[in-house]
This record gives C-alpha cells, sequence and structure tokens, in this order.
C-alpha cells in the first residue's frame, strides 16, 4: 500500500472520497473524466519529484493560506504528502539541519524537483535586503531555481513584485521570472494566492510531467482564464444598471453592483467567483467589498485608488483624475480657439469699418460724379 | 481641358467641373459619406463611453441600461472601424485630393511655403494663404494625429473587448496590448482619447468656419456637396 493509502486511511477518508476528489480537480483544470485515475495514480505514487518551498519578501500570506485548514480534506493532505521536503516556516527543522536537508534534495533530485516560491525577490543594493544563512535571496533563487524542473510562483509577489514592488519599490523588488527567464515559471498570483490552485498546478504536473496552459502573464488558463466580471453573481445589476453607490447605501444591502465603487472585476482574471475562498465558502466581492485586482501584473500599483475605477496620474502636484485631465484638455482646446476666434474678430472688426468706410467714400464718390455730369 | 463630370477621372489639373461654372469636383461620395459615418459614430461613442465610464443613470430610468449602452458602444465602434478602415483604403485608392498623393511634401519648396503661410496665417503673422483645393497643410497634420488617434483607440477598443475572452481570435490579434501597458492603464487610455477627440472637434469646427469664411474655399460646404469653387486664375 503506498504511503499516500496510509495516510488517508489514519485520517478515516475512503478511496471513493478520494476518486471524488481528484475528479472534482479534473473538473478545475479542464481535463476529461477520464483522466481521474490518471490524476490518482500521478498522486498516490511514492516516486514523485519533492517540492522546496521558499519565502522571501512576503507577509507569509500564501503559506497562511496553504496551512488554513480547520479540517484536513483530500487536498490539504495531498499537499502534506507532496510538498513539505522543505519549507523554511513550517518544517521542524532549523539552521544547519535545514540547510542540509534542502541541499540534499537538489543534488538528489537535480532538475526534477519542484521549487515553489513565495514573496518577492528584492535585487536591489545587490540583494542585501533579503539574506538566508548568509546568502542573498538572488543567489539562492537562482540556484534552487535554476536547479529545479519547474517552478512555481506563488502569490502576486513572486509572481510579478506584488506590493514589495509597489512605488516607489525601495528595495528593487521583482518576480521570479524577472530573475530566471529561461526557466517555466507558472505564475500563481493572487493576494494570496488560492491554494486550491496550487493543488490543482501540481497535481497536473505531476500527472502530465508538463506545466498547464499557460496565458501570456504565465498564469496556468484553468485558473486564469475568465474574467472575474464575467463570472460575478453581481453582473446581472452590472448590466441592468443598479449599483451601490455609497457603503451601506439600500444597493449595498441588496447585493447590486460594485462597480461605482472601485471594482476591478472588469481588469482581474482569477477564478474567485467559481471556487471561492475557506472551502468554497465566500469572496471578496460575495462579501460586499470590490475586487482590488490582485492577481493582475502591475497590482499594487496599477489597480490603485482602490475605490476609483481608473488609476490617477501622479506628477501634477496632486494627483489628477482621469476626469480631471480630460476636463483640462477640452478646457484647453476651448480657450486656444476661443481666444483664437476672439482676436479674428477683433481684427474682422477694424477691416470691416475700413472697408465700410471705403464704401462710402467710394458711393460719395459715385453721387459727387453724377452730380457733376447733372450740371 | 476636358469638360467632364466624371469624378473618378479627377486629377489636380482635371478636376471635374459643375454645371454651375467655375466649380470643381473635390470630396468624392465616399469620402463624405466616411466623414458622416465618423461623426456620427464619434457622437454616439462619446455617448454611451462617458456612460461606461460614470453610469449616471440607472436601472430606475431604464432597465437593462448599461447592457444596452454596452451593446450600442460595441456596435458603434465595429462601424467606426469600417469606417476608417475604408479611409484607410481611400487613402490608398482613392481619388487625388483624398489620398497619399496629395500629403504635403517637405522637399519640396513650394509645398513648405505653402505650409508656413497657412501657420502663420493660424498664428496671426500673416494674411495670405494660397488658395488651395484639397486640404491645407496644417489641417492635414491635424487629421494625421487624429486618425493615429483613431487606430489607438479601435485598437484599445477591440482589445478591451477580448478581454472578455482570452481564447478568442480577437484576443490573439490585440491581446499583445496588455504586454505593453497594463490593462487599467488601457482603460484610462481609452477614456483620455475621448477628451483629445473632443479637443479636436473645437478645433475642426472654428477652423473650418474660419477658413469658410476668410478664404471664401466653400470648406463648409463642400463635405456636403463634394464641390469646391475654383479660384485659380
Ligand atoms: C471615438 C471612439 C471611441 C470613444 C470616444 C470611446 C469612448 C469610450 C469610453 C469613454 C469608455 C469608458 C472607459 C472607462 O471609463 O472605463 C469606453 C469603453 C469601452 N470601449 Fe470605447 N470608445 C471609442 C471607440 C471604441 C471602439 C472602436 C471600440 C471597439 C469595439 C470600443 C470598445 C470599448 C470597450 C470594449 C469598452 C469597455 C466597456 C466595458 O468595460 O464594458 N470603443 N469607450
Ligand atoms: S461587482 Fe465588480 S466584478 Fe462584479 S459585476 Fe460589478 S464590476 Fe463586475
Amino acid at each position: 500500500m503506498s504511503d499516500f493509502r496510509e495516510l488517508l486511511d489514519s485520517h478515516n477518508i475512503t478511496r471513493r472520497s478520494f476518486l471524488k476528489y481528484c475528479s472534482s480537480l479534473g473538473a478545475l483544470l479542464a481535463v476529461p473524466a477520464a483522466m481521474t485515475p490518471k490524476i490518482a495514480a500521478a498522486i498516490e505514487n511514492d516516486n514523485r519529484p519533492p517540492v522546496i518551498w521558499m519565502e522571501f519578501q512576503s507577509c507569509t500570506g500564501d503559506t497562511e493560506s496553504l496551512l488554513r485548514a480547520n479540517r484536513p480534506s483530500v487536498g490539504e493532505l495531498i499537499l502534506d504528502h507532496i510538498s513539505l521536503d522543505y519549507h523554511e516556516t513550517v518544517m521542524a527543522a532549523a539552521g544547519e539541519q535545514a540547510e542540509a536537508s534542502k541541499h540534499a534534495t537538489m543534488e538528489k533530485y537535480k532538475g526534477q524537483y519542484i521549487c515553489i516560491v513565495e514573496g518577492s525577490i528584492p535585487a536591489g543594493a545587490d540583494g542585501v535586503y533579503c539574506t538566508i544563512a548568509g546568502q542573498t535571496a538572488v543567489d539562492i533563487l537562482r540556484k534552487v531555481g535554476g536547479n529545479a524542473g519547474v517552478i512555481i510562483a506563488v502569490g502576486s509577489c513572486s509572481s510579478y513584485g506584488g506590493l514589495p514592488a509597489a512605488y516607489p519599490n525601495p528595495t528593487g523588488a521583482v518576480g521570479v521570472s524577472d530573475l530566471l527567464p529561461n526557466k517555466t515559471v507558472i505564475n500563481l498570483p493572487g493576494c494570496p494566492m488560492n491554494v486550491d490552485n496550487l493543488t490543482g498546478t501540481i497535481v497536473h504536473y505531476l500527472t502530465f510531467g508538463t506545466p498547464p496552459a499557460m496565458d501570456r502573464f504565465g498564469r496556468p488558463k484553468f485558473a486564469y482564464g475568465k474574467r472575474i466580471h464575467d463570472n460575478c453573481e453581481r453582473r446581472g445589476h452590472f448590466d441592468a444598471g443598479q449599483y451601490v453607490e455609497n457603503w451601506g447605501d439600500y444597493g449595498h444591502r441588496q447585493g447590486w453592483c460594485l462597480y461605482k465603487m472601485g471594482c476591478k472585476g472588469p481588469e482581474s482574471f482569477h477564478n474567485c467567483p467559481t471556487l471561492r475562498w475557506n472551502e468554497g465558502l465566500s469572496w471578496p466581492v460575495m462579501a460586499g467589498h470590490g475586487c482590488v485586482g490582485c492577481s493582475e501584473p502591475g497590482f499594487f500599483d496599477t489597480m490603485m485608488p482602490m475605490y476609483q475605477r481608473l488609476p490617477n496620474v501622479p506628477g501634477f502636484g496632486v494627483e489628477a483624475s482621469a476626469l480631471k485631465i480630460g476636463a483640462a484638455i477640452v478646457g484647453t482646446s476651448a480657450a486656444i480657439f476661443g481666444a483664437h476666434g476672439a482676436v479674428t474678430l477683433a481684427r474682422n472688426w477694424k477691416q470691416v469699418r475700413e472697408a465700410k468706410e471705403e464704401t462710402r467714400e467710394e458711393i460719395q464718390q459715385t453721387i459727387d460724379a453724377d452730380s457733376d455730369a447733372d450740371k | 481641358m476636358a469638360e467632364s463630370t466624371n469624378a473618378t477621372l479627377t486629377t489636380p489639373e482635371q478636376p471635374a467641373e459643375c454645371a454651375a461654372r467655375r466649380f470643381l469636383y473635390i470630396w468624392e461620395g465616399p469620402v463624405r459619406i466616411i466623414h458622416w459615418v465618423n461623426f456620427f459614430c464619434i457622437i454616439v461613442l462619446s455617448v454611451t463611453g462617458y456612460f461606461i465610464h460614470d453610469p449616471f443613470m440607472s436601472a430606475a430610468q431604464h432597465p437593462y441600461i448599461m447592457g444596452h449602452m454596452r451593446h450600442i458602444h460595441y456596435v458603434a465602434g465595429v462601424l467606426f472601424a469600417v469606417s476608417i478602415l475604408a479611409r484607410l483604403y481611400w487613402f490608398l485608392g482613392g481619388s487625388y485630393y483624398a489620398s497619399w498623393r496629395a500629403i504635403p511634401n517637405p522637399f519640396n519648396r513650394k509645398d513648405r511655403e505653402t505650409f508656413w503661410a497657412y501657420f502663420r496665417f493660424y498664428i496671426f503673422l500673416g494674411q495670405k494663404t494660397p488658395h488651395l483645393l484639397g486640404h491645407n497643410p496644417v489641417a492635414f497634420c491635424a487629421y494625421t494625429l487624429l486618425f493615429l488617434l483613431f487606430f489607438l483607440q479601435i485598437l484599445t477598443g477591440f482589445a478591451l473587448w477580448a478581454q472578455a475572452d482570452p481564447g478568442s481570435t480577437l484576443y490573439a490579434v490585440t491581446g499583445w496590448v496588455f504586454g505593453l501597458v497594463s490593462n487599467q492603464w488601457v482603460r484610462w487610455f481609452h477614456f483620455m482619447v475621448m477628451f483629445l477627440v473632443a479637443g479636436f472637434v473645437i478645433n475642426h469646427l472654428y477652423s473650418v468656419v474660419l477658413f469658410d469664411f476668410k478664404t471664401k474655399s466653400g470648406e463648409i460646404s463642400s463635405i456636403f456637396s463634394g464641390w469646391k469653387p475654383d479660384h485659380r486664375d
């Protein structure tokens, strides 16, 4: 019997519910139902490649997401089973012992192990903002990531720099793919990432030996292939024209659309509305707050202000909203051409007066000439 | 000179002449139709676009209002794109005054002088402007910038639309935009271009009235009828 079966048995989880979980995982990954046995076999395989989880400049939110269990489900047991060869935050070993186990894994499974990275990597000042065991995060990532079979960047920080990379980015924080441009990096952005997507990604890799299909930002399409806005349960209110105008107003209590409160759902790709959080209980928009676009490249800066639809432009003394700049453009145009028109009118006035004068003189001359002729 | 009312034979030397003497056929049907389709589309796109930015009416006024506004915006957007493409076609293969052949040549002394004459006129430093049948060269520069904005607006518009289905062909064609700037800034840009176009419209209306009056060149009536008075002596 495999180690994993024993683990399931020790938690009184039947094979039936394990297979049920595998088929729902298959649904998440959008693979045919016939793949379920293959998925189960891949998870049960004792020769699976190990996982090294590294944490750099982060809030540990992704580890929290990983550990959020309040009752062990099959999914968590899978992660327990496959992920924890080296995880700085949760492993029991410490110091030299921990380093030694990491190196042993790296040696033995060179080019095969799965490297998971949490947190951004501070590349500024030669990387001194984050060092572990005397080595900078940049060097550790190059070594551990460089020798991995595949790298999974969990959370927005390790994917794209995230919060630490927000303006003015004092530590020069960057994402994993910025430092390892030639490695396959699967980005699972989100603040934090949703652990079910991590399970799905790992299982996909174990089952097929390849990363899942990814979009242009290196995100698996099964999890980031649809816009929040297009799967949101408030979408009907959006198209109907029913919007929350103030926190706690009638519309807010009715669960209307949060577009006017700065919801970034129309610009964010993630499966939050369908997968949800905390065992599928809820997700931010369901709870009554707009999406903040945490899983998009460029988050934090491009998604702010949080309660405004479009970004402000810095550098005009105070930050200027898009509408103010637009009004200034139209106003400037009106002022320029209004002034031009006023000058033109004034000049015409002079010309018209002169022309009138000339005409009057001409008429006078004609009259004079006529009366001369009459004489 | 051959007397001809056949529009397609129009060349700078031999524009078709009108029954009313000394009028020349300058803007062919397609140019005028495209102009007014653009006029109509820009108004509709700006009104519906502004509504999308800030839905100032709610379901209380009209059920499904945002859905309809967006629908109208997309239909007008497609029409606008077709119209701009048609103009591009006419620019490549159309009649003399509407095509690339009438682009002022910066290496030609006469063209340069014409440009500066008009430029001086705009900034009140000159009174005399040579009579022209097509665009004046300063206006031509403005139209070039304007059409650049149109292209960018159409590109960003379709890219925003494509976000509803990143697996679509439309996204494959336009999605590269989001690799250059994040989608929030694409939206910001799409919003800002509306104001740039509005600023242009103010300029455009003012300038055509100014030149219609100053140079008696039939600027305004020509975009309805196609005919301009011939002042060449
Ligand atoms: C003169 C041309 C146009 C103007 C003035 C215009 C204006 C606008 C404005 C002001 C917005 C709202 C931006 C915001 O605050 O988020 C918008 C959104 C949009 N426009 Fe345009 N637009 C134009 C052309 C087009 C074209 C050609 C298309 C392509 C079909 C298009 C597609 C869209 C889409 C898809 C949105 C986002 C709507 C949504 O999120 O539901 N636009 N437009
Ligand atoms: S709440 Fe946000 S994501 Fe949901 S429909 Fe409204 S704008 Fe879209």
